[in-house]
């Protein structure tokens, strides 16, 4: 008995110490040749860990990047076994990047050995490179997160809370969407700027500017997992509108003959997507309820007039009601349903859903009639009513 | 049959063990897409009938178990058939769960230790818990049946409050109409886990208060179908019914989505303890099951002495049934249920029950006229 515990209790059947393992922290997907190349970004933990009490500036870098080639992305993850001497480790990688080029040629299969593995998250965010490969995206250096990754998906959280251009988009999402008749593919863009090489060094995070930064940029629209077009400024903020992902942004709105006079702080939003049908067509409405206070007036408004502010009120309707359209213009001419309008009408009308799935992209959704109600409200105008000036 | 008693609790809490078993990680009945949990319902409600099948042969023979009343009920050379068919057909579906556990743990947290290891053991666990006999298992359950509960509670709250849940997945309600839903009941749900209860013919005998035993069974297969019926519609509220058809261990999946506070994420623990506990009670159950039957069909007193043989034999077969996950699950799904549960669960309880129902009513009728000559 003695003999059957040491042996079974004694250790693990597959152990690994973790000095022998290499954690990835962000992966890239970009094609080259018709070989997919892999990007792995690995944490340099003896660079991470207790950099501060050594006085914040370490000797290494954070991180290394990894390329590695293959015909699938497993045999890609195998092979750069090659150039790392530690084990790859996927349960913690929380970001990952598809090149433009790869974005445009298609993504619909690159998730299934990420769906398939049990290390990898499904909770992952993803994002397109715009203009770039993957790899180019993620060499470059980052000060404040020191983790080029963290300081992607930080940006990205952030974003989308505060000012609602941008999606911070998992990758059990885009795999939903992808498998969905009624809805397509949206997810936020990142953009590279400045000098590339020297975004590469150390050099970069010890300028005060540094030399290349990384940008979270439009949301790039799909159509069937290919990239079709990129969608920015208040386009986007109509997507997030729609999808209820709106927390926190800023309007401006125009007051007498100056416009972009007022900014509105919203706090908070909703917004309900329901269709009904009418004559045997679908009419989807949209209904947007947003709270809110005012930020700023770079004109003269008497505000504790409470009918200003109904007059308020009303050009912020106008204001969001007008996004929105962008959006759904945009998203319309694309032929591209990034708002799952196809999957609400499939949960309310399944039988009539069956005959409009098959051309739903090309007949139904690009003429689909979409009614937009917004009610907005102002309900503080923060330390002052009146501005100083008159 | 041991020596033992059991207390209406304690077969109440082995019972939700057992129902919940493996059918919590296994994507029960997800055919019927996001309808499932109307399936597991009705599952339910018809699992409820066929207990009351079981139920009544119990009360016709309250100190016996199924094996020793089938031979009193269609005479010792076919009751001894049937009794052996029984006591196969348990150990099987004991090294099939095994199997299913071996497997879940495979996939998803030990890719790299063979599966004789990992059912090995568990399969030791089980064996010497049998040893120990039904009392012991009991209270074991006792232990576990608040474990497994408190934990199902936190999974449930942190899916709920990491804002995880959209309830318009679950639409379109019969999207299919009623077709599928009876589809599914009546090729899965029904037998996995409701009909299983058929096991519960061997613990009867047990319970130490039998007016109970009706209101136990029925209650605790109404707590596990509201709860299986629950935890299948979060699974489909979080991941979407095509993420959960597609999906080996749909549970798994919800809670590897669980992202609370940006600390309390990467959960799996849960399912693990979930699928530990639930696994080992349900092999437990159809193997104790078996080894009884067994000791009670050829008449050996001490089904200790069975544990061993039969414990190794359910160790090899699970692994014998089958040489991939696919080839096992298909043949769960059809071969079993048609060759065995539905003989099995439906019609052999049913044809015994109709016997021992003619029998009662006509030896009852033989004594009263009995009585009735003898006042005269």
């Amino acid at each position: 008995m003695t003999l059957v515990h040491m042996m079974l209790l004694s250790g693990c059947w597959s152990k690994k110490e973790l000095t022998d393992l290499a954690f990835v922290i962000a992966v890239g997907v970009d094609k080259k040749d018709g070989k997919y190349v892999l990007t792995l970004q690995v944490v340099n933990p003896g660079n991470v860990a207790g950099a501060t009490q050594r006085g914040g500036g370490s000797s290494g870098l954070p991180v290394t990047l990894y390329t590695s080639t293959g015909d699938t992305l497993v045999e890609a993850s195998r092979k750069a076994s090659k150039k790392i001497s530690r084990l790859t480790y996927y349960a913690h990688t929380n970001l990952v990047v598809i090149g433009e080029e790869l974005a445009r040629d298609g993504i619909t299969e690159i998730f299934d050995a990420i769906e398939r593995n049990p290390q990898f998250r499904t909770t992952a965010s993803v994002i397109v490179a715009r203009g770039r490969t993957a790899e180019e995206l993620l060499s470059v250096l980052t000060p404040i997160d020191k983790i080029p990754a963290n300081q992607i998906i930080k940006t990205l959280e952030m974003t989308e809370k505060v000012w609602g251009e941008n999606l911070n988009v998992h990758a059990g999402e885009v795999i939903e969407s992808l498998s969905l008749a009624g809805k397509e593919v949206v997810m936020s863009g990142f953009r590279l700027d400045g000098n590339r090489e020297t975004g590469k060094k150390t050099k970069n995070v010890q300028s005060i500017d540094p030399y290349a930064r990384l940008r979270a940029e439009a949301l790039a629209v799909f159509k069937k997992g290919k990239l079709v077009s990129w969608m920015g400024g208040e386009e986007a903020r109509g997507v997030l509108w729609i999808l209820n992902k709106i927390h926190q942004t800023a309007l401006n709105i125009g007051w007498k003959e100056k416009k972009e006079a007022v900014s509105y702080k919203v706090v908070r939003s909703k917004t309900e997507v329901t269709a009904k049908m009418s004559k045997g067509n679908p009419v989807i409405s949209v209904v947007i309820e947003a709270e809110g206070d005012v930020g700023e007036t770079l004109a003269p408004i008497d505000l504790t007039n409470p009918t200003q502010i109904a007059t308020l009120e009303k050009k912020i309707r106008n204001e969001i009601q007008k996004e929105v359209q962008k959006a759904i213009r945009h998203a319309q001419r694309e032929k591209s349903d990034i708002f799952g309008f196809g999957e609400i009408i499939h949960r309310t009308y399944p039988k009539e859903w069956k005959q409009m799935q098959r051309v739903w992209d090309e007949q139904y959704f690009p003429h689909l009639p979409i009614s937009i109600k917004v009610d907005a409200f102002v309900r503080r105008t923060g330390l002052r009513n009146k501005p100083y000036f008159q | 049959m041991e020596q033992a008693r059991l207390s209406a609790r304690q077969l109440f809490m082995l019972a939700i063990l057992f129902e919940h078993g493996s059918a919590m990680v296994i994507p029960l009945g997800v055919d019927a897409r996001q309808d499932v949990w109307i399936a597991i319902l009705c599952g339910m409600v018809f699992g409820g009938m066929l207990f009351l099948v079981y139920y009544r042969l119990f009360t016709y023979y309250p100190a016996v178990p199924l094996t020793s009343y089938s031979q009193q009920i269609v005479g010792p050379f076919f009751g001894k058939g049937i009794a052996l068919i029984y006591v196969l057909y348990f150990l099987y579906i004991a090294a099939r769960v095994l199997r299913d556990f071996g497997e879940l743990l495979l996939t998803f947290a030990y890719p790299e230790t063979p599966l004789f290891i990992l059912n090995a053991v568990m399969m030791i666990t089980v064996m010497y818990a049998t040893y120990k006999g039904i009392e012991v298992l009991a209270r074991t359950g006792e232990l576990f049946f608040f474990s497994l509960y408190l934990t199902a509670f936190l999974g449930l709250a942190l899916v709920m409050m990491a804002g995880l849940i959209d309830v318009h997945r679950l639409q379109p309600v019969l999207e299919e109409g009623w077709k599928r839903v009876f589809k599914v009941v009546f090729t899965q749900t029904l037998y996995v886990p409701f009909g299983e209860m058929v096991v519960f013919t061997m613990l009867f005998p047990y319970i130490h208060q039998p007016e109970k035993a009706k209101i136990v069974g029925c209650l605790s297969m109404f707590l596990s179908g509201i709860n299986l019926a629950v935890m299948m519609a979060t699974n489909i509220a979080v991941l979407g019914a095509d993420t959960v058809s597609r999906s080996t261990f749909p549970l798994l999946n919800t809670i590897q989505e669980i992202r609370v506070a940006n600390f309390l994420e990467r959960l799996d623990v849960l399912f693990m303890i979930a699928l530990v506990v639930g696994g080992f009670f349900k092999i437990s159950l159809f193997f104790y099951a078996g080894v009884i039957g067994t000791a009670d069909l050829f008449r050996v007193k001490e089904h200790q002495r069975l544990v061993y043989p039969l414990g190794l034999s359910v160790l090899l077969l699970s692994i014998a049934i089958a040489s991939n996950f696919s080839e096992h699950i298909k043949e769960g799904l059809n071969i079993v249920t048609v060759y065995m549960h539905v003989p099995l669960q439906i019609v052999l309880p049913l044809l015994l029950l109709i016997v021992a129902a003619i029998r009662h009513r006509s030896s009852r009728f033989f004594f009263t006229k009995q009585e009735k000559s003898k006042r005269g």
